[in-house]
């Protein structure tokens, strides 16, 4: 009917989009390893608008201009900044300084085992020694994350009943023998990360690993890059961004009442 | 509706949580041998917005726009890092210096473990003193007996090696050995272990079974400290900075719902 009604329509589900995101970033102010979320607005393809039957112009059609038709998703981006590190003095948690990822041995509901990367290094061991997620998947050590590989070859095995130390490379001591390397490793492009949850990311086609230069911090946990105040002010930014399209809805609706009831009327 | 709602709650759930771990943490400030607990979380899983992205140059991204659908709760994991020790009158406390736990046999019959060393006597039938927790459930030694001191023998005399080995002295000063040691045991995932009241720990699964110092090789041995209790191990400072934390994530949720529910009255004022 009317093109702008259609356009303020897409501007107001752009901006729940934006909620939607920003609202998850608020959720996972406090989870460790979180990296914070955002997305980019795009208009729609511009589009050629023509006036048919114009009378002006001995009834030919006349180009008007591009008109754009409103706004969608461009792309979710995501922030890999690094986080702040707290300090909780357990051995086995972990933090990344730098760019790089844990490779963890995921297996899902269905029984398929593959490699996800997280940046949350709360770990734990297991009564059989291996280091793991507090959900329970393995922890691989350098070979095996760089490989790709999420066999059990690739699980880092401890004695828990000895100290662990981890250097700044990752690899771990215990009696003072060198006993491997935690698993770090790093990409050539982080546009082929999609994301899993549970903390973890996953290399999609096309995605390349290579080995990581950061450093492991032992007994410290990376928090969330979560910045409150810029995420606040974005909320302001949303609420009214919708609001106003809202209005121009509004308006559209009070010019339709206009066309619908007023005109002809005696 | 719209998923924020649901994020936006799913954080408020879990800085809950969050806060309830850090009450019980400073309401144990002062309990023996208290070990403090964390909350951690992690994200949910990601849905797809859309499918086709594009960079601002219009190339195509080789992922979808992903949206997370918000944090749940992932571990309360506790902290098994040493205690303060403390300094007590009784001469029936002992504090552990290490990685070990003392043995209890709760009322039903079965073995707990603690690392509250506030031990007491009790006098039995027959006259002989028996080592117990402050709610008198028998201390275990090394092969897994109570431990019975013979009746008549001063509470002061009672002394404890730190080794464990337990013995008193007689009239004349001499040390008399009782041949039992005070069962110290350890756990291959010590945070795998279930909290039960009363400050005893259950054996399960995940902690893997109790490992004898007396007889498992290779451990690293704890020792003993008689006359010592283990203080918690809640920093306060820290707590409260988490409590901070928690509060504050708690009411940015609840903006988030807030500014949620207000776009949703405005989408429901469109139609007049």
């Amino acid at each position: 009917m009317v093109k702008g009604l259609y356009t303020a329509y897409t501007g107001m589900i752009n901006q729940q989009n934006r909620m939607d995101i920003l609202t998850n970033n608020l959720a996972n102010s406090a989870t460790n390893g979180f990296k914070k979320e955002g997305s980019t607005s795009q208009s729609f393809d511009e589009q050629l608008a023509i006036k048919i039957k114009d009378t002006s112009a001995y009834g030919l059609p006349k180009g008007l201009g591009d008109v754009s038709l409103g706004v969608k998703i461009g792309e979710c981006y995501t922030d890999y900044g690094q986080g702040s590190f707290r300090v909780t003095d357990n051995i086995y948690d972990m933090a990344i300084d730098g760019d790089g990822f844990f490779a963890i041995s995921y297996t899902n509901k269905a029984g398929e085992t593959s490699v996800k990367y997280t940046r949350d290094g709360a770990f734990t061991v297991n009564r059989e020694g291996y280091l793991v997620t507090k959900d329970g998947d393995f922890v691989l050590n350098q070979a095996a994350a760089e490989a790709g590989n999420p066999g059990q070859a690739g699980y880092i095995q401890i004695n828990p009943n000895l100290p662990l130390v981890v250097d700044e490379v990752g690899n771990y001591y215990q009696n003072d023998v060198l006993l491997g390397q935690v698993g770090v490793v790093d990409f050539a492009d982080y546009n082929f990360l999609a994301k899993y949850g549970e903390n973890m990311y996953e290399l999609v086609e096309g995605g390349q690993v290579q080995p990581s230069n950061a450093q492991v911090s032992q007994g410290t946990l990376e928090m969330s890059n979560v910045n409150v105040v810029s995420e606040m002010v974005e909320m302001i930014n949303i609420t009214r961004a919708y609001e106003s399209n809202q209005k121009i809805i509004q308006t559209i609706d009070d010019t339709l009442e206009k066309a619908v009831n007023s005109i002809g009327k005696a | 509706m719209m998923r924020s709602l649901w994020s936006a709650a799913s954080g408020m759930i879990s800085q809950q949580t969050a806060v309830d771990t850090i009450a019980n943490n400073l309401a144990n400030v002062n309990t023996t041998g208290y070990k403090n607990e964390k909350a951690e979380f992690k994200s949910l899983l990601y849905q797809t917005l859309q499918t086709r992205t594009t960079t601002a140059n219009g190339e195509e991204k080789p992922i979808s726009a992903q949206v997370g659908l918000g944090t749940r709760v992932a571990a309360i994991t506790s902290n098994f890092v040493q205690g303060p020790h403390l300094d007590s009158e009784s001469y029936t406390a002992m504090a552990i210096d290490g990685d070990g736990f003392f043995a209890v046999r709760g009322a039903d019959g079965n073995t707990y473990y603690t690392r509250n060393g506030d031990f007491k006597l009790s006098v039995g039938n027959d006259g002989n003193l028996t080592l117990v927790t402050s709610d008198g459930f028998p201390v275990l030694d090394s092969r897994g007996n109570a431990i019975e001191i013979p009746g008549g023998v001063n509470a002061s005399k009672i002394q404890v090696t730190s080794e464990g080995a337990i013995g008193y002295l007689n009239a004349q000063n001499n040390f008399v050995d009782l041949n039992q040691t005070i069962g110290l045991f350890q756990f291959n995932n010590p945070a795998g272990l279930e909290k039960m009241s009363n400050s005893l720990l259950n054996v399960t699964d995940a902690s893997g079974q109790a490992l004898n110092e007396a007889t498992t090789p290779n451990l690293v041995l704890s020792t003993v400290r008689q006359g010592y209790l283990e203080g918690s191990n809640v920093q306060v400072a820290d707590e409260m900075v988490n409590l901070i934390v928690a509060q504050r994530a708690y009411e940015m949720n609840s903006k988030a719902i807030q500014a949620s529910d207000d776009m949703l009255s405005q989408a429901n004022q469109l139609k007049r």
